[in-house]
């Protein structure tokens, strides 16, 4: 049973491998299906007859003369202006990172360095607000938008986004602000700066990585939601989660089930994109959250 | 250049007191350390001149000008933190720079104070540098060297050599006197080593729980001990304290007998002497135990002896032979000691000085 | 710092918290006091050339959105939501109870009530997928722990997938899989040797798809973090532990847990307020028929297909928050403990 550091056990590796390499199929193996499976026809993205279809695509072959194509991008994409989507999928993503970590900075700032207690209160109320689930809320916006005129525009639906980010922008902001030397702000108010230009010119310079990460989970926040975009925009304005949840109802039934495929796969791209470049800072932000908050 | 003017600061958070009506004039040009052990509201005071904390009661006088509610910004003050609070996104020509720049200094002066502020510093080689790249003592001379590069009214240092090792902080130590004796600003520098405060300080302030003990030039705190705990605190090894009965100029207790004390006081009393003002002899004496530990210094050689529950302890030369278990013997005369009262543990000034 | 400045610090992110949650939040409970205006009816006579005159009802359009637009809210209807047949059911329950064969048909007969349903599948939901995620999680960070470091770069990359995935993306790829004709689904009805079976057509079925989907989320987060802090295990006390002469399983048992206690606290609450508000797996998965979910209802009222139920959905909203503010207690109330410790002095 002991065995030192220094002298591996052989068998125990084997079987953490054999483990992982399960997992790893099982994490991986469902999107590399679905993407191998956008580019073929529906009846060997489904195929009961034979599983093996899917693989070799011999309708799609019969059906446009080449083992891959490109239908469902086509149809999604041209055809049923998922374009439009992705270009407001953007637009509310960007805009919404963007004000989060303005407002999250400012007030994660605040947060880190009052030592009152008020900051407490607003901490754990900002807990509450965050286990909230979204949906709850936007039950109450719909009658106070309805009569304000304001639904189903994006502006709106990206204030409410930010609004909702807020709770967890400013834990992590917070958190992260708490690992920077209360020094700093000091010897900048010293040497001349009022709080903000403390907060300007020394701290946020030294924060950036901090606030890279917590961008990124911003960003995911926006471009994951589907309870706020999905009933706050109006259809020429939905973004591509609401798009492809209505592409269900709707195409489906008409037998285009692979528009439905190919938004969903082209919908994952930019998420891969993210793991790939800023794996470190995602990893990094899940801990910083777990070992301060 | 100013003096500064504390009167009756008072810091509490809820019920704690950290810093408890501390009155204090600083004179411009003077030296004033701050000395006490840690968490007695040292750091809390210089703050509070800072601006970075918020006075309770009390006012603080920068020159002419009541300053509490003044920005630290507004105030015209530089600092050195004990961790330095280097800016680690600059390098270190635009971290002295900084406050030029912030400050609306004429960009064309920038150049040539920065320089000037490195060079008295010894930093010139290094202004390329980021902080990471630098070491402990260097980058602490960048912090000096961001604190002078303008003309503040007052120099304010927490404990600027605590994160160096023994050697450096004797050669910056003394290139910290030598700076304040060519720009002669009015400093404030807190310490808890009493060695740094003898050395450089016009005046100390012994301070404990927030409560300024005794406030005086270095060798008035070290020849009278203003209470038993500025005697324990300053001078090594610290002053021998025994508990006693003072009666017509005679000291009793149960180690130590001392007659012809100049005192007129009766009661119970604390009779205290430094090791190094006492002569260990063969035969005689006052005061004889058995040694408890022996430490060589090479100079010399300290014994500790073991009185009731206090160890005491003596200084004799390098050459003296006595081992664990003999009976070393002293000579605690009247003239070296100091008498503190036994219950508030004050000085009791001597009537008149012995011949 | 000093009030003003935290005060201007914190007044954007305030301001948009302010109007965004806790406004709406006022909003909810103003709707969930109201009730949606029935539509107005009028006696109209149609008269046909040979049949004669006839009174008939009719909707009157017109009036109705008039009346609508006139009181939006609807009329006050007080706590008369909370309690109806779609809430809390007070009324069914008691009856239900009054005249019951025995526990478990009252406890089916109001599983048949639209809230229950629904809250029951929350809970279950959260009670399984939470520590069963964290310990899948647990497990795969052991085992990422030992595999050669080659290995480790690719295993993390490819294990954030199905955790950043859009939740409703996610669902809908394995439901593709899973569905009578994906390749899964043909899997499971070759096994079993049965062509007809479908997970859509089964209750338990579905359930167990969208808790192991809920698992399949869920366990890269926890996967991260405990691998992380497995990084941070302090090796001192590791060490010393071994010469101290404990053996593996000690030191896992005294070093390797009490370390990552803490973090473990930090994922449960995390996966608790997620798995909570389940809401995309069922539309993806299209399990309604089966499944539904505090946050499922809500949706559902606010889509429903002839007028949007507010006072309904708003019910709902508050009940869940109600829940969910029970559920968090403990960790206020220990969060609150840490705070009065760490400020007294
Ligand atoms: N923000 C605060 N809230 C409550 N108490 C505080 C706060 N800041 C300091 N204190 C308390 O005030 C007392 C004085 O603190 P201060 O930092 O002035 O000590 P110090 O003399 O500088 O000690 P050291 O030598 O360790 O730096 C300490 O007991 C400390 O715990
Ligand atoms: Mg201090």
């Amino acid at each position: 049973m002991t065995s030192s550091p220094a002298r591996p056990n052989y068998t125990l590796t084997l079987i953490a491998t054999a483990f992982v390499l399960f997992w790893m199929v099982v994490a991986g193996f469902p999107f590399l299906w679905t993407t191998w499976g956008s580019f073929k026809v529906e009846a060997d993205f489904f195929s009961r007859a034979d599983w093996s279809n899917a693989l070799s695509g011999v309708n799609t072959i019969r059906q446009t003369g080449d083992a891959f194509t490109m239908d469902g991008y086509k149809g999604a994409w041209i055809l049923n202006d998922f374009w439009r989507a992705g270009l407001n999928t953007m637009l509310v993503t960007v805009v919404v990172t963007v004000l989060s970590l303005v407002l999250g900075t400012l007030g994660g700032y605040a947060l880190a360095r009052s030592g009152y207690r008020y900051a407490f209160w607003i901490l754990i109320l900002a807990l509450v607000f965050r286990a909230m689930p979204h949906i709850t809320l936007v039950s109450g916006y719909l009658v106070p938008f309805f009569q304000l005129n304001i639904w189903g525009t994006l502006p709106t639906a990206i204030i409410v986004l930010v609004a909702i980010n807020q709770p967890f922008t400013l834990w992590m902001l917070h958190s992260f602000f708490l690992s920077i030397p209360k020094d700093l702000d000091e010897s900048a108010m010293v040497d001349g700066c009022t709080r903000f230009q403390a907060f300007r010119e020394v701290i946020v310079p030294v924060m950036w990585p901090g606030i890279i990460t917590t961008g990124l989970f911003s960003f995911l926040l926006a471009y994951n939601d589907f309870a706020v975009t999905a009933m706050l925009l109006r259809q020429e304005n939905q973004t591509m989660i609401p798009k492809i949840a209505s592409f269900l109802g709707s195409i489906e039934s008409e037998g285009n089930v692979m528009f439905a495929v190919s938004s969903v796969v082209s919908a994952t791209v930019p998420l891969f994109i993210l793991v790939m470049f800023f794996q470190r800072q995602i990893v990094g932000g899940l801990t910083a959250g777990a070992v301060k908050g | 250049m100013a003096d500064i003017k504390l009167k009756g600061i008072t810091r509490r958070w809820n019920d704690f007191i950290g810093v408890d009506n501390l009155n204090l004039d600083i004179a411009d040009r003077e030296f004033l350390v701050l000395l006490g052990p840690s968490g007695c509201g040292k750091s809390t005071t210089m703050r509070m001149i800072a601006g970075l904390e918020e006075v309770s009661s009390g006012e603080i006088w920068l020159g002419e000008r009541m300053v509490n509610n003044l920005e630290p910004k507004d105030r015209d003050i530089s600092m050195v933190f004990q961790s330095y609070g280097l800016y680690p996104t600059m390098s270190v020509y635009e971290n002295i720079r900084f406050p030029l720049r912030i400050r609306k200094v004429p960009a064309s002066e920038h150049k040539e104070r920065v320089l000037r502020a490195a060079e008295m510093v010894e930093l010139t080689q290094f202004l390329d540098r980021r902080p990471a790249a630098l070491s402990g003592g260097q980058r602490q001379r960048v912090a000096l060297a961001r604190a002078i590069v303008r003309a503040p009214n007052a120099f304010l240092m927490d404990e600027p050599l605590s994160n160096l090792d023994a050697k450096l902080r004797v050669s910056t130590r003394a290139q910290i006197a030598n700076l304040h004796h060519e720009l002669k600003t009015t400093t404030v520098y807190v310490t808890h080593d009493q060695v740094e405060a003898m050395t450089l300080a016009d005046r100390v302030v012994v301070m404990k729980n927030g409560i300024a003990q005794q406030i005086a030039p270095p060798m008035d705190i070290y020849n009278k001990p203003a209470n038993t705990f500025v005697a324990s605190f300053i001078g090594a090894p610290a002053m021998n304290l025994i508990e006693g009965h003072l009666e017509a100029g005679t000291f009793t207790s149960p180690v130590l007998t001392v007659s012809g004390l100049p005192h007129r006081h009766s009661g119970p009393v604390t009779l205290g002497f430094r090791a190094e003002d006492v002569a260990v002899v063969s035969e005689g004496g006052n005061l004889a135990a058995p040694v408890y530990s022996v430490e060589r210094l090479g100079d010399s050689t300290m014994f500790a002896i073991r009185a009731k529950d206090d160890l005491i302890s003596l200084k004799a030369d390098k050459a003296a032979s006595l081992a664990i278990g003999d009976v070393v013997r002293a000579a605690v005369t009247a003239k070296v000691s100091h008498i503190f009262d036994g219950t508030t543990g004050q000085r009791i000034e001597p009537l008149l000085i012995p011949a | 710092m000093p009030h003003k400045a935290f005060a201007w610090f914190i007044l954007p992110s305030a301001l948009a918290m302010i109007l965004f949650i806790a406004l709406p939040l006022v909003s909810i409970v103003v709707q969930s006091l109201y009730i949606e205006h029935p539509q107005v009816l009028t006696q109209v006579e149609s008269c046909s050339p040979f049949g004669g005159c006839t009174m008939e009802t009719r909707v009157d359009a017109a009036a109705t959105a008039a009346l609508r637009d006139a009181q939006p809210l609807g009329r006050f209807n007080g706590l008369g939501t909370y309690f109806n047949r779609s809430h809390l059911a007070t009324r069914e329950i008691a009856t239900i109870l009054k005249d019951t064969d025995g526990i478990a048909d009252s406890l089916r007969r109001i599983y048949q009530l639209p809230f229950y349903r629904a809250l029951l599948f929350t809970l279950c939901y959260t009670a399984v997928v939470t520590p069963l995620g964290m310990l899948a999680g647990f497990w795969i960070a052991l085992a990422v722990n030992r595999i050669p470091a080659v290995l480790k770069g690719p295993v993390i990359f490819v294990s954030l997938l199905p955790m950043i995935i859009t939740p409703l993306i996610g669902s809908l790829v394995i439901y593709w899989m899973v569905n009578s004709r994906g390749i899964l689904g043909n899997l499971l009805q070759w096994v079993t040797q049965d062509p007809t079976l479908s997970i859509a057509a089964s209750g338990p079925l579905t359930w167990l798809t969208l808790f192991l989907y809920g698992i399949w989320i869920a366990a890269p987060f926890s996967f991260v973090v405990f691998y992380a802090g497995l990084q941070t295990v302090p090796q001192d006390t590791l060490e010393s532990a071994m010469i101290d002469g404990a053996n593996r399983w000690e030191r896992v048992r005294f070093v390797i847990i009490p370390h990552l206690v803490p973090l473990a606290t930090f994922v449960a609450l995390v996966q608790l307020m997620d798995n909570f508000r389940v809401l995309e797996p069922i539309i993806g998965f299209n399990a309604q028929a089966s499944a539904t979910s505090l946050s499922f209802s809500i949706y559902n009222d606010l889509q429903a297909e002839n007028g949007q139920l507010f006072a309904s959905a708003a019910a709902t909203s508050l009940l869940t928050i109600a829940l969910l503010i029970v559920l968090l207690f403990p960790v206020l109330i220990r969060t609150w403990r840490d705070f009065s410790r760490k400020s007294a002095h």
